[in-house]
């Protein structure tokens, strides 16, 4: 006993020597917290990365935006409010709008709120006659009736600061919820980017979580099994594998996502057992994923089971494990408590890199409409980014791609490591 | 050697027949035709479509059906998207697109990751080969869709602005199919695929150079290397002859071993470049419910990765005479 956890401790002294993976785990924790606190506690929700939250594709980390772009926000809202006000009840109409996020219309009278509404558009119909906004601040437009640059750029403040007179001013408390709507700007449909990229931490981990723990599970036992009982047990157990990894990765998630894809599945196993489904994983873990998580469990279950089982193999021959034998301890307590120890260490790394790639699939099924269904997901957030890119705008790919690339190269670092400490003679 | 290799036939044959058993029960859990004709159609245009595909007949007889069309590679089933056209029809003029994006970029990725890969080693543990190691790790860490979206924004979109001219096409034309060899080689190549083999070879060589830099080291701490340098040898004649030629073996197993990777990446590429290929055209075929082109598509593919496994074994054997083929 003594000399297992001393070489345990050794493992974990390696472990720790190895900077880059302490601070990959560190990473890989922070994310893990803020999935638990979206998952459990819910600051996030999936109406908040649902819901308008201002104009469409605005920049980050407040940063400039165009004349242009400013004029053509001021107008979406103006027109958006003055819509509002001319419907049959107006005064319910406007106390329910929630375009801006956190931010309410004026609390003043209807008719104080038409005028403010006239006022603006005033200002804005004198900017709305320049050809070219962007170019008339910056003073390279050529035209003698366009007021002076200067002029321009306070006309534009005048309006901004008359279109703000329509929104009730804000609160400290909203306006650090605020801050964090508009932290990352907003895509095609004003929606928060922000919220949505961390909502999407969520989606993430459970996915890489549940894909990762099923499969290294199954692939283990299924090794197991097969390394030790030999005989059919190996022979099916290969055939089945040799089965599912002739058959390209892809073809296989698309088959997959495509069979189960519409309660096709999930519909009857929940009339069958009584909606047994639903109450295991529907609402917290999601059911609208099941087809997403039995299609890579069903292709990444392959990979540990192969090395599980030529590893247990090779452990079946050692001294140790005909002396349990001789010992007369039974088949299950050796494989168990004998050899299964000495395969967790292949249950380990299989895990970390069955993370990286049910998170990394992910992106590609989403993409091809089979992934996630239920709200964003990074993967849905790229694939939606793709007519911004043409417009030069890069805040919703960026953002995806960022907070996915430091949990993917946290889990890379980490796999090497973990395979340096415990399997250091593989290449 | 013969009798290896017809070993190895035998062992995948039985396997290959079971990937087209699953393969029909997976794509008959939802009933192929209802999904084709949706909710509107009425109980004739169900039995009839049901009876042209032989879909009412018992599953042995289908399944004796797919596996003569797969061997004897007559793909003689309607397409149910194409008018008049067989699934062989449409598989034959799918097959050259795939081609044209997958050989040249596994040539390409093989032979630049290798080069990276020796320069690594040749400067082993110093900053050019780690600061090498850290790049690749990032790219790997970056997923493929985002290469694809930026690698079209700025190699075509931005590209052409800047030159004035159309360099490489931001998507495909269906014109260009028509063209005569020769002029695929010299323009319709160069235009519409050499981007997406580009995207390929770039986001490949990351993951290709860390593995084969990784088999480098390991050779060169074997004892033929310290044997060499003891007996004066040269740091370039010990890389370039001596450990390159042993380090050839796990190359060639990781080339072959790519080739399903490659099948899976043009899947996006086609896609996104809207390339006609076959992974864009089983995407299509899955999209509208084209049951008989899913399902022998399904079967191409299976029998393109199983040919590509016994490959490596085969090459295996060859290349290193340590395997035993018994």
């Amino acid at each position: 006993m003594s000399d297992s956890s001393a070489n345990d401790s050794r493992v974990l002294r390696k472990f720790l020597r190895h900077k880059p993976a302490v601070v990959a785990s560190v990473v890989i924790a922070v994310y893990g917290v803020v999935a638990f606190v979206l998952l459990v506690v819910g600051v996030i929700t999936l109406p908040d990365t649902l819901k308008r939250v201002g104009a469409e594709l605005q920049p980050g980390l407040s940063s400039e935006r165009l004349p242009e772009k400013r004029l053509l926000d001021c107008e979406w809202l103006i027109d958006r409010i003055a819509s509002l006000s001319e419907r049959r009840n107006p005064e319910k109409a406007l106390a329910a709008f929630s375009d801006m996020g956190v931010r309410r219309i004026a609390d003043v009278e209807l008719d104080e709120l038409l005028n403010r509404i006239d006022l603006a558009w005033e200002s804005y119909d004198e900017l709305a006659d320049i050809e070219d906004v962007t170019a008339a601040a910056a003073g390279t437009l050529d035209d003698p009736d366009v007021p002076p640059p200067a002029e321009v750029r306070s006309m534009l403040t005048e309006l901004e600061k008359r279109t703000d007179a329509l929104l009730e001013p804000m609160t400290k408390a909203e306006k650090s919820t605020r801050w964090f709507e508009l932290l990352l700007g907003t895509d095609r449909q004003g929606r928060s980017i922000f919220y949505r990229a961390v909502y999407s931490v969520r989606v993430a981990i459970l996915i890489g979580l549940v894909t990762a723990l099923l499969s290294v599970t199954i692939g283990t036992l299924a090794g197991l099994a097969a390394g030790y009982f030999g005989g059919w047990v190996d022979n099916v157990v290969t055939w089945f594998y040799s089965t599912f990894a002739s058959i390209p990765n892809i073809v296989l998630l698309i088959l997959l996502a495509f069979m189960f894809d519409g309660g096709h599945i999930d519909g009857p196993i929940n009339k069958v057992t009584g909606g047994l489904l639903d109450r295991l994983i529907g609402g917290r873990l999601d059911e609208t994923l099941i087809p997403v998580y039995i299609a890579f469990t069903a292709t990444f279950w392959i990979g540990p089971c192969r090395v599980v089982r030529g590893e247990t193999m090779k452990i079946k021959e050692l001294e140790y494990i005909q002396a349990a034998t001789v010992m007369g301890f039974g088949r299950a307590r050796i494989l168990l408590r004998h050899v299964l120890p000495n395969v967790t260490y292949l249950m380990l790394i299989n895990f970390s890199l069955l993370f990286i790639g049910a998170i990394k699939s992910e992106v590609i099924l989403s993409f091809l409409g089979l992934g996630v269904k239920k709200g964003p997901s990074w993967g849905i957030m790229i694939s939606q980014s793709k007519s911004e890119v043409i417009n030069s705008f890069f805040w919703q790919i960026g953002t995806a791609t960022t907070f996915m690339f430091f949990l993917v190269l946290a889990f890379n670092v980490l796999s090497d490591a973990l395979q340096d400490v415990l399997d250091p003679k593989h290449v | 050697m013969w009798s290896y290799l017809i070993r190895r036939l035998a062992y995948n044959i039985p396997v290959y027949f079971s990937i087209l058993l699953l393969v029909m029960l997976a794509l008959r859990v939802r009933d192929p035709v209802f999904g084709r004709l949706g909710k509107n159609a009425t109980q004739e245009d169900i039995t009839a479509l049901r009876a042209e595909l032989g879909l009412d007949r018992p599953f042995v007889y289908q399944y004796g059906d797919q596996v003569r069309q797969v061997v004897t590679f007559t793909f003689d089933e309607k397409s149910w998207d194409y008018d008049g056209q067989t699934v062989g029809e449409v598989l034959r003029r799918c097959i050259g697109p795939s081609l044209a994006i997958t050989i040249p970029a596994l040539i390409l990725t093989s032979l630049l990751s290798i080069s990276v890969s020796l320069v690594s080693a040749w400067f082993r543990g110093r900053t050019l080969d780690k600061s090498l190691v850290f790049v690749s790790v990032l790219g790997m860490s970056i997923s493929f869709l985002v290469y694809i979206i930026f690698g079209q924004y700025f190699g075509a979109y931005r590209l052409n602005e800047y030159l004035g001219k159309d360099l490489f096409a931001i998507y495909y034309e269906p014109s260009a199919s028509n063209a005569t060899l020769g002029e695929f080689v010299t323009q319709v190549w160069p235009k519409y695929y050499l981007l997406p083999v580009m995207i390929s070879v770039i986001v490949a060589m990351g993951y290709d150079t860390r593995f084969y830099r990784a088999v480098m080291v390991e050779e060169s701490s074997r004892d033929y290397i310290t044997t060499a340098t003891a007996k004066g040898a040269s740091h370039g004649k010990i890389m370039f002859v001596h450990m390159l030629k042993n380090a050839l073996i796990p190359i060639i197993t990781r080339v072959v071993i790519t080739i399903p990777f490659l099948i899976t990446g043009s899947f996006l590429l086609e896609r996104y470049f809207g390339i006609p290929g076959m992974g864009n055209q089983l995407l299509m075929a899955v999209e509208s419910g084209d049951f008989p082109i899913v399902q022998s598509f399904t079967a191409v593919f299976a029998a393109i990765y199983i040919l590509s496994n016994l490959l490596t074994d085969v090459l295996y054997a060859l290349v290193d005479p340590r395997v035993r083929l018994s």
